[in-house]
């Protein structure tokens, strides 16, 4: 990601001497790469004033610059971005076109008053819940489901969450609204993450991948541990399949290249799309920042660090580094900066 | 230049009766948006949002007095006992729009508003200039007809538009998926029979006309008026055209084929707020997009209009309301988890 240099005079200067360059007197856009700004030190963006500016530098100084600081803050990730990915429902709907302020605040209301009546717990994809609703049909009116969340969507009051499970050698998939007022109870049986952001291979898996006894104790973390991730690769069973897993890009499926054909391989090679994954514009319209955003801005990080330090090694002039999926307009202008 | 604004005394005639013919005046309100409320049986329902936004009357005409313009052959039999209501929403600032405009809103005393409607009511219905109308107009369990521009779909064929069946996918069809098929025979009537259903514009159409920008406010219009506006001192009268949309009672001679306007009937009304003035409804099926302008009256379907007496001729603006009114069917979300009893 690039950060746009400000148009005003004064903070123009300021970037600039932070960056150790001369002003040009020129009005035209200038980019600063992300890597060098320090967004989690303090929690708060562009604001070189206060924090000073690591910047893109020609000299080996900089790489001294940055270990220093890495050195000097701690980074931790901001509350903000935390509650975003537990509470990912309280975020506005991805569909700009279905917001409204004051709709969002009334419903949001009604969020916390059902959560004052029942403790709606963190959790995630690949954590082993069970949920306890109130059923006219069931004996004793209640019924008791055990199982692990293959997928969480919606946001607001239509938020809903997918409980998997293997009962009597069936799958049993049951959909519940986070807000359903119905649900006497959400417990994390086992909190923890998995590598992937929807876990419906385990369908196509082998059943004991998703086969949980009613019964489990609640594991407790102790407080104040990161969430885990949970590495667990999956078997899945032999074609054909529910989905083409093979073109999904899954993290937690265990060699899945051995289970396909020469065709099959072909073909998912020729589909793959490496760029998606830097499309930010893309990701952010898809989630309005929910689950891929941080992912996504790992990744392009990791990217740009990669060039810078590839540029550094071979001591060329740093220039403003283009990535060549960002945006046409960016790179367009980037492009006119250097030249 | 000594008038006082009529708005510091506004007085409502609450003595007057209400009967079942009565006609009471509506509100504007917009559409912000969906979501699921639960009803007591934890059954889910979808709901739509609508604010009733600063709604004021504006001006009384009564049935006498009122001469619409109109564009249909004027029915001489017809007796005229309903009168009009001008209601306006959203206040603006007066520099956006014209002199013209604003006198609309001098004899009032108020600042101009964004959008206008007209509502036809029974003359004992009457509100003085100046009145505000909020969602307290409307009580939980009452029936509304909701009239609103739909949304733009733009171009469509045939399938979407009029719902056409289509062609096969197969079997040796080619390149007539999604296409009309014949349009009409050869011989005498080679020609297009007007009012075959075709593929255009679909929604919120602007096409017939039906929209004209006045003084930087939309105001649709259907039929034309003219009125008279007094200034202030009432020395000179401003003649001022402008074309307003009747809001109701009457049979709109529109192109049905565009669709443009549509009236959904019979909606419930399942909670209301009263600080922000929102009203929960029942359904998903009211059009128009999220953030467009709709019109709310009292419903005119036999079986779910007013069998007693509504709030009339409006609800008296008060502070100590309750600032949410639930319908009894409907679950709170403050009360406890829903359980079913063993019998």
């Amino acid at each position: 990601m690039f950060l746009n240099v400000p148009q005003d005079e004064k903070r123009r200067k300021k970037w600039f001497q932070a960056v150790l360059r001369d002003n040009p007197k020129t009005k035209s856009n200038f980019f600063c790469c992300e890597d060098h700004f320090d967004f989690e030190c303090s929690g708060r963006r562009k604001n070189p004033e206060e924090e000073g500016v690591a910047a893109p530098t020609e000299e080996g100084e900089a790489s001294e610059t940055v270990q220093e600081r890495s050195g000097r803050c701690v980074r931790k990730p901001s509350l903000a971005e935390e509650y975003k990915q537990a509470y990912p429902e309280f975020l506005p709907d991805p569909n700009p076109k279905w917001r409204n302020s004051l709709r969002e605040k009334l419903e949001r209301m009604d969020m916390l008053k059902r959560r004052n009546q029942i403790d709606i717990p963190e959790f995630y994809v690949g954590s082993i819940l069970a949920v306890t609703i109130s059923d006219p049909h069931a004996q004793g009116k209640t019924n008791r489901f055990v199982g692990i969340c293959i997928e969480r969507k919606g946001c607001g009051l239509r938020a809903e969450f997918t409980l998997r499970n293997v009962v009597d050698h069936h799958g049993v998939e049951v959909r519940y609204e986070l807000y359903d007022p119905t649900i006497q109870q959400i417990q994390v049986l086992r909190l923890e993450k998995r590598l992937d952001n929807k876990l419906f291979y385990l369908r196509d898996a082998l059943p004991e991948y998703s086969t949980f006894p009613f019964d489990m104790e609640p594991e407790i973390l102790p407080e104040g541990a990161p969430i885990p991730v949970n590495p667990i690769k999956v078997q899945l069973k032999k074609r054909p399949w529910l989905e083409r897993w093979e073109r999904q890009e899954l993290q937690g499926v265990y060699k899945i290249s051995k289970m396909i054909n020469k065709k099959q391989k072909k073909n998912r090679i020729l589909r793959r799309e490496p760029w998606v994954k830097y499309d930010l514009m893309k990701e952010y319209r898809l989630t309005a920042g929910v689950i891929g955003w941080p992912a996504a801005r790992r990744a392009r990080a990791q990217y740009l660090y990669v060039k810078c330090s590839k540029a550094h090694e071979r001591e060329t002039e740093f220039k403003f580094v283009t990535c060549p999926n960002t945006l046409g307009s960016v790179g367009h202008a980037v492009r006119r900066a250097v030249a | 230049m000594t008038s006082t604004s009529p708005l510091a005394n506004v007085q409502i005639n609450f003595n007057a009766e209400w009967n079942p013919r009565t006609r009471r005046v509506g509100v504007i309100a917009r559409k912000i948006g969906n979501y699921p409320i639960w009803l007591k049986n934890g059954k889910k329902v979808q709901t739509t949002l609508l604010q009733v936004i600063d709604n004021h009357v504006i001006k009384y005409i009564p049935p006498e007095e009122f001469k619409p313009m109109l564009i249909r052959k004027p029915n001489w039999r017809e007796k005229r006992t309903l009168g009009c209501l001008l209601v306006g929403a959203e206040t603006i600032d007066p520099s956006t729009v014209t002199k013209d405009y604003c006198g609309l809103f001098n004899a009032t005393g108020m600042l101009p508003k964004r959008y206008l409607c007209r509502f036809m009511i029974t003359p004992n219905a009457a509100l003085p200039p100046g009145t505000p109308l909020l969602a307290t107009h409307y009580r939980v369990g009452d029936y509304l007809d909701i009239r609103a521009k739909t949304i733009d779909r733009g171009f469509q064929g045939v399938m979407k538009r009029w719902g056409f069946k289509g062609m096969p996918a197969s079997h040796g069809v080619t390149k007539t998926h999604r296409r009309p098929g014949n349009i009409g025979s050869g011989g005498g009537k080679a020609r297009v029979w007007p009012g075959t259903k075709m593929p255009g514009h679909m929604g919120n159409s602007t096409k017939a006309g039906s929209k004209i920008e006045i003084a930087g406010s939309e105001i649709e219009w259907k039929f034309a008026t003219r009125i008279e506006i007094e200034n202030e001192n009432k020395m000179k009268k401003i003649k001022c055209v402008i074309k307003i949309r009747i809001s109701e009672g009457k049979k709109m001679q529109t192109d049905t084929s565009t669709r443009v306007w549509r009236t959904l009937r019979g909606v419930k009304i399942l909670r209301i707020d009263t600080k922000h003035n929102v009203l929960w409804t029942l359904g998903v099926a009211i059009p128009g997009e999220t953030g467009a302008m709709c019109y709310l009256f009292d419903t005119v379907l036999p079986l779910r209009r007013h069998k007693e007496p509504p709030p009339f001729p409006t609800h008296p603006p008060s502070a100590d309301l309750p600032i949410e009114y639930i319908h009894e069917s409907v679950h709170d979300f403050s009360d406890p988890t829903i359980t079913f009893e063993d019998n």
